[in-house]
């Protein structure tokens, strides 16, 4: 079940739109912040709020890459940019950097649910590459020295 | 050149109200109430600004599409910047978000509508917040809202937030999204400027090309069609990166020649390494090499040479690049922000890059370069949206260049440019 | 229409003139061009994404798909150019690399456009060598008649799109993207919804396939015949297949029907009841109380004697609306002119007086009613149907067509249905009180327009009424009421879908006349189209089986008594021998208590069908009877269609065709009665029916054909009335009862059909989601329904937008009839609800 929270967001989006379908996306967004990822549960529950099939929610849940669905992932999700600009700069360095140091492989998650590593294409921070996001952050121009300490950082 | 794009890019503080407004921010906004709807896009046709999405098309011209009978009408902005090598509209978003604010509420008066959406790349967060504060402060000013600034005209802003989803670039798989749709490609016609976002006219445009649009007003079409290429007048955000000295983001008059951009402003060539190939407009537009540098970098005399000006990305590769390995990086990308809805991308790209990574691991075949060129004849000018043909004038500007790099790699199983092919996709 | 343009442009250098607008696609087909498609589907929205219909337009640099692409004047287009061929084939690869190929083990092989296509036009050689794309490792079952193998997927988006643009549910969608998008349900789970298998019909190659049919045959090994669903009267066209004497399959097919792929789960899946065991094979007579095999002669000799000896007055005869035209014909020639008795009807659900004021209000005898010209009025406003469950194609037709056309329709209802959804006003009234609000609107166009509708027939029978008053007895808001008057008054042409539940009710059928009649007045092009539930509903009454009219609404000599009369009597001890065909009447009447009562003691009962039915245990003689796939023949769907039938089968054993033995015992009784030819008696419909005059419908005439005007107005009878209060609170019986058919079944006939019962076993009720809360129950649970004489469990069945007060059983289940429920002469039952705690 929703929480109360995430269902007084959901309904304060629902007023950008003209239909409620078109919050489908918001809400999604709203209850990936709150929990990390999206349960089938939650798409039911999205679903009926918006008077659409859980079908229709699943469909976007499942297109934009952004969104965890079905697909725990840890406290803190690494998200290293491989494109181009980035791997020009060693970001293939930086995964198997990051896979060694956490001792998973890119998708995993350490077993104390504390990072799960990702892949991803271009987040237009090219200039400054090789750089990472890490849950909302942008982390740039890393080095070995930097990841150690970002990583740290983070509980 | 004055900056006018960006000229809050190394001014903290500079996204807020207050400073923009100190710096003469909105004066636009009151202009544009005066002047009525038809003058204004009167004044952004004269002033040849063409958008600067990628298509280049003119911004007045667009306007005027839109039917006056038919309401209500919306106004969207582009935000989705997501082709590789391009951070533009995320530079003018997060250093003077009230700049596009401002262009968007001119651009609104002029044709008519009531709601306006940004639609901003879900990866963009930070750029997201900005927005949401920068709304917050406007509707506290009066500026946004009902009857903006004591006049008849109305006008709602909202920040949709996209979430991973490269074809939501494209203006009708946008709409689609903000609808709460997968984000695929509509059928055109109808064009959104008859039938768009909630079945009504709707006009798209990109962050850069709605933050033209309060210079225009103020400094008159004339004074910005005196920037630029002749065809292509006016500022334009030029984003560097790859293996440059400086990478970054320039503001310079449209036509700067890439030369100078790349050696000028961007201080040249990492490690004093000799340029290999370079990518004048995201990464989608076919590479350069060496001796192409003088172009121009406008739409006309980069599509004049079988490129495209693009997204104003530019990534700059130098000698040791392995041309395969960008090609696969490439394809890759495009593969999977393939939107699935038609057979030629879907399959083709997806194809494509199975034979680049076999290629790029050292299990290429004889023929696969043949395979390559027949699999992107197959796919060109056959796909319901622009992306699958990006995908093609990506491998085939590096085919055309680097053919001999992909034949060396299949018939000796390793990398001519560092002789070696390298793990899991990416650079070590 | 008049109004529209032609353009004329080339293709292939041969000049077409097409309509403006037309799709390239049909514009080359019209010219006898062939262009492969597969996202393309008639009755669709145009994606135009698979890129396989690509064709050349002078002057245009690139391809263009011929499927969403209209044509233009003195376009010239090429089908067959060298950029088209190679773009096709090189589709076609594309399409292959990532299907599974694994057509050896398809159920699809063999009928598959894939393979036809890529048999047609290429490739002949894949260059694709990489690993296909794997979805999963074994084919899943969606729904108990669907099953599902998305390694074959095409990505062609048709299931997708059928299910929310025709079938109304939705409940397909895409998962994810590029080459990895999976067509599919949420979370792959099982599906709830109306198991039409639509998806399984539009779908191009193997990847939707239907589970009972699973490795059952290559399509080459099936012999097929033509006919006519049998279920309910919208009368699909469909095809039967058999292999070695079972039936494996019914399906719909593009271009030989005018419901297209259109069939709901009753028609696609209800086909089973074929093949049952339980088949009745031989007469059967009851000798002290228990039933004896005899020989056909002996039966006809038993009926001879038995219908000879009785008094004609006393003589009753029913005959199921499921037969065909020349089966009714002849039923009705037989008790009419053989058993010399006025006493006939065709169903045991309704008056025969509401039928026949039903009939006239519905201008039934005035001409038949097409339902796609009936689609094309400014409002179609659909009242007394219950259209979603009872005519599912009907559902479909009005959704998919006003799709197009946006909000031209209008429902009165007392349930919530699917097609509300589809609807610009949906508008709920109390059960058995649809006259008041009909009366109410008729009222509100009269307040409008008092002088041009002065002296409208029946408009005096309102006068005095308030809109308000009327509108309390519906149950209706005023504004609804003004608002539905305010669409009608501003639509040129208004279409009226009349249901079964004006005949359920018999009530509304003054209000639907006057509202017609006044519509007729002001000038509005009027279309009333009846729904019914029995497929050859109309066809029975075409033919004159009812007892106040005779075959083409002509008069008849003397009038005779419908089955409720029939029953009375029985009760009384009063009728000495009656003929039932295919009518369960013990199952159908409404007062179950009633009906078993009377009909034990009527005299001599004769009880023919297929299966051992309730009615037919307490029979004296059964004589078994065949199935709508072992006949020849016509039947005449609702809009008035007539469509031919052949056969597939032989009847079982010693089983005979209804007309073989119509025909039988007419000869036994009076020798040079008509034979058993189809073909011999519809020429004699033919020639007695003005309705029927040069009617030759053929088996290949895809659209059937349309009766005629018979000139004939039907009188009106025993003056059927209108309720005129309200309906009044009852704390005891708190909840109003509706029946009808469920969307699974039909009749009990569909109850045979082991799909079908897979579909739904147990018998359900339908509640508001209101009540639902209220009772904290959901979906699945148990609640104990009593009415005053009666009660049963039954399942529960959520529903959004029903009032709460209303709830809906199903006529349709053995175990729970919902005519108990039910007392004569009363048409609202009302029953109480408790939540069922047994375990
Ligand atoms: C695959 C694809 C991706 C695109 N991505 C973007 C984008 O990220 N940002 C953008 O402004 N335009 C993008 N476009 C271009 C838009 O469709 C559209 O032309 C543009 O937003 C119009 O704005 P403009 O007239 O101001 O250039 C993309 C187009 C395609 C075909
Ligand atoms: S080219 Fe086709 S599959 Fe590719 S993104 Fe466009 S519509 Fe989607
Ligand atoms: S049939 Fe035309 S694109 Fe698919």
């Amino acid at each position: 079940m929703l929480s109360e929270k995430v269902r007084g967001e959901i309904r304060g989006v629902l007023r950008n739109y003209k239909n409620l379908r078109s919050a489908c996306m918001a809400a999604l967004q709203i209850i990936q912040r709150e929990a990390g990822h999206i349960t089938e549960a939650d798409m039911s529950d999205v679903a009926s709020l918006l008077g659409v099939n859980p079908v229709q929610v699943e469909e976007v849940g499942a297109f934009y890459t952004m969104y965890n669905v079905r697909k725990p992932v840890g406290r803190h999700h690494i998200q290293v940019c491989t494109n181009l600009s980035c791997s020009l700069l060693g970001a293939g360095h930086i995964v198997n950097f990051i896979e060694r140091l956490l001792k998973i492989k890119t998708g995993g998650t350490t077993q104390d649910k504390r990072f799960t590593l990702s892949t991803v294409e271009c987040l237009g921070s090219c200039a400054t590459a090789p750089m990472m996001q890490v849950d909302e952050d942008y982390y740039e121009n890393l080095t070995e020295e930097r990841i150690n300490e970002i990583l740290d950082g983070l509980k | 050149m004055e900056k006018i794009l960006l000229k809050n890019l190394n001014n903290p503080g500079g996204h807020t109200l207050d400073n923009y407004i100190a710096g003469g921010g909105y004066r636009a906004v009151k202009e544009a109430l005066k002047l009525g709807h038809d003058h204004i896009i009167q004044m952004v046709k004269d002033s040849g600004l063409r958008g600067r999405g990628g298509a280049g098309f003119p911004t007045g011209l667009k306007w005027s599409f839109i039917p006056k009978e038919v309401y209500p009408k919306y106004l969207c902005c582009n935000a989705d910047e997501g082709e590789p090598g391009t951070f533009k509209d995320r530079g003018i978003i997060e250093y003077d978000p009230h700049l596009l604010l401002e262009g968007m509420i001119i651009a609104s008066y002029a044709i008519g509508a009531i709601s306006a959406y940004i639609y901003i790349r879900g990866e963009f967060a930070f750029g997201a917040k900005r927005l949401w504060e920068a709304i917050k402060e406007a509707y506290e000013k009066g500026l946004l809202g009902k009857n903006i600034l004591g006049s008849d005209f109305s006008i709602d802003i909202y920040v949709h937030r996209g979430f991973g989803a490269y074809i939501c670039g494209e203006e009708t798989a946008l709409l689609e999204s903000i609808e709460g749709f997968r984000g695929q490609p509509r059928k055109k016609p109808p064009f959104p400027a008859v039938w768009g976002l909630y079945g009504k006219p709707t006009v798209i445009n990109n962050v850069e090309t709605l933050s033209c649009i309060p210079s225009i007003i103020l400094n008159g079409p004339k004074w910005f069609s005196s920037m630029g290429s002749e065809k292509s007048p006016g500022p334009k955000l030029y984003c560097v990166s790859g293996h440059v000295n400086r990478p970054g983001l320039y503001e310079l008059p449209m036509g700067t020649p890439l030369r100078e951009i790349v050696y000028n402003h961007a201080g040249g060539i990492k490690g004093g390494r000799n340029l290999k190939a370079v990518i004048p407009g995201g990464v989608t537009a076919p590479m350069l090499i060496e001796k192409e540098l003088d172009v121009p970098m406008d739409f006309d005399s980069l599509a004049k040479i079988g490129s495209m000006l693009g997204s104003g990305g530019v990534v700059v590769m130098d000698d040791t690049t392995c041309m395969v390995k960008a090609a696969y990086i490439i394809n890759r990308f495009f593969s999977h922000e393939s939107c699935g809805k038609c057979t030629p991308c879907r399959e083709g790209t997806h194809w494509m890059t199975e034979v680049l990574k076999r290629i790029e691991y050292g299990e290429g075949k004889p023929g696969d370069v043949e395979l390559l060129e027949g699999v992107c004849a197959n796919i060109f000018g056959r796909t319901f949206c622009p992306l699958g043909d990006g995908a093609v004038m990506a491998l085939r500007g590096a085919l055309k260049n680097f053919r001999d790099e992909f034949a060396y790699h299949v018939e000796n199983k390793r990398c001519a440019a560092r002789g070696g092919f390298g793990a899991i996709g990416v650079w070590e | 229409m008049n109004g529209e343009k032609f353009v004329t442009l080339k293709v292939n250098g041969k000049e077409v003139t097409v309509k403006e607008g037309t799709l390239i696609l049909d514009a080359a087909r019209e010219a006898g061009y062939e262009i492969p498609t597969f996202c393309y589907q008639e009755n669709l929205s145009g994606v135009g994404s698979c890129r396989i219909c690509f064709v050349e337009i002078e002057g245009q640099k690139k391809l263009q798909p011929s499927c969403i692409t209209p044509v233009m004047a003195d376009m010239n287009v090429r089908t067959d150019s060298a950029q088209v061929i190679a773009a096709r084939g090189a589709m076609l690869e594309f399409v292959l690399t990532n299907h599974a190929l694994d057509c050896p083990v398809c159920d699809k092989g063999g009928e598959c456009e894939l393979q036809n296509m890529v048999w047609k036009f290429g490739p002949r050689k894949g260059r694709f060598t990489e690993k296909k794309i794997r979805f999963h490792e074994k084919d899943y079952i969606l729904s108990p008649v669907i099953v599902k193998n998305s390694n074959r997927c095409v990505h062609c988006m048709r299931c997708v799109r059928v299910c929310s643009e025709v079938v109304g549910k939705a409940v397909l969608g895409v998962i994810g993207r590029e080459a990895h998008q999976e067509m599919t349900s949420f979370v792959r789970s099982y599906l709830d919804c109306d198991h039409d298998g639509m998806c399984i019909e539009v779908c191009p190659v193997g990847c939707f396939m239907r589970l009972p049919y699973r490795y059952k045959a290559r399509h080459w090994d099936l012999k097929s015949a033509k006919t006519v669903c049998p279920y309910c009267a919208t009368g699909c066209r469909m095809t039967i297949q058999e292999r070695d004497g079972v039936v494996v399959r019914s399906i719909a097919r593009l271009g030989s029907g005018f419901n297209g792929r259109m069939m709901c789960a009753r028609g696609r899946f209800g086909y089973d009841f074929l093949n049952s065991k339980e088949r009745l094979k031989t007469p059967l007579l009851k000798v002290g109380g228990v039933f004896k095999e005899v020989s056909w002669d002996k039966a006809l000799g038993v009926i001879r004697e038995k219908f000879t000896r009785a008094d004609p007055k006393k003589v009753f005869g029913v005959a199921s609306a499921r037969l065909t035209n020349e089966e009714l014909y002849l039923f009705q020639k037989l008790v009419r002119s053989v058993f010399n008795s006025p006493n006939l009807d065709s169903t045991s659900r309704w008056n025969e007086n509401a039928s026949a004021a039903f009939i006239s209000a519905a201008g039934i005898p005035g001409r038949g009613t097409g339902i796609y010209g009936a689609m094309e009025a400014d409002c179609v406003f659909i009242a007394g149907a219950q259209i979603s469950d009872e005519n599912p194609v009907t559902d479909y037709i009005v959704r998919y067509t006003t799709a197009a056309k946006r909000n031209s329709v209008i429902i009165a209802s007392s349930r919530a249905m699917k097609l509300d959804s589809s609807s610009r006003m949906s508008i709920r009234h109390l059960p058995g009180r649809l006259g008041s609000l009909l009366n109410a609107t008729a009222l509100s166009l009269y307040m409008d327009y008092p002088e041009r509708l002065e002296g409208t027939p029946g408009i005096d029978g309102i006068k005095g009424k308030t809109v308000e008053g009327l509108g309390q007895v519906s149950g209706v808001e005023v504004s609804d009421i003004k608002s539905l008057a305010g669409v009608l008054r501003g639509s040129a042409s208004v279409s009226i879908l009349a249901g079964v539940d004006f005949l359920r009710f018999r009530e509304g059928i003054l209000g639907l006349r006057l509202l017609g009649a006044i519509l007729k007045t002001l000038g509005k092009q009027l279309e009333i189209l009846p729904l019914l539930d029995r497929s050859n509903q109309r066809g029975a009454w075409d033919m004159g089986v009812h007892p106040l009219f005779g075959p083409g609404y002509g008069e008849v000599k003397e009038k005779g008594l419908g089955v409720d009369g029939m029953l009375e009597r029985a009760n009384e001890g009063a009728s000495d021998a009656f003929y039932i065909i295919g009518e369960d009447i013990l199952s159908m009447y409404p007062d179950r208590a009633f009906a078993a009562r009377a009909l034990s003691r009527a005299g001599f009962l004769v009880y023919q069908d297929m299966f051992m039915t309730e009615t037919a245990q307490i029979s004296d003689l059964v004589l078994p009877g065949a199935s709508f796939a072992e006949k020849a023949g016509t039947f005449t769907n609702q809009e008035g269609r007539v469509q031919a039938a052949e056969p597939l089968l032989s009847p079982k054993g010693e089983a005979k065709t209804d007309l073989e033995i119509i025909s039988a015992i007419g000869s036994s009784i009076a020798p040079g009665f008509t034979g058993a030819d189809p073909q011999r008696v519809f020429e004699e419909i033919r020639g007695g029916l003005k309705t029927y005059e040069g009617i030759f419908p053929g088996l290949n005439d895809s659209n059937g054909v349309m009766v005629k005007g018979s000139g004939n107005t039907l009188k009106e009878f025993e003056e059927v009335k209108e309720a005129v209060s309200d309906l009044g609170k009852n704390t005891s019986y708190p909840y109003y009862l509706i029946t009808g058919n469920h969307l699974f079944h039909s009749g009990r006939l569909s109850r045979r059909s082991e799909i079908l019962r897979g579909l739904l076993m147990e018998p359900v009720i339908e509640i508001s989601s209101i009540l639902a809360d209220e009772l904290g129950v959901e979906d699945g649970s148990r609640v104990m329904v009593n009415g005053r004489e009666s009660g049963a469990v039954f399942s529960v069945r959520v529903k959004k937008g029903t009032p709460k007060e209303v709830v809906f059983i199903p006529e349709n289940f053995e175990k729970a009839p919902a005519n108990r429920f039910f007392k004569r002469g009363e048409t609202v039952a009302r029953v109480n609800i408790t939540v069922h705690s047994s375990f």
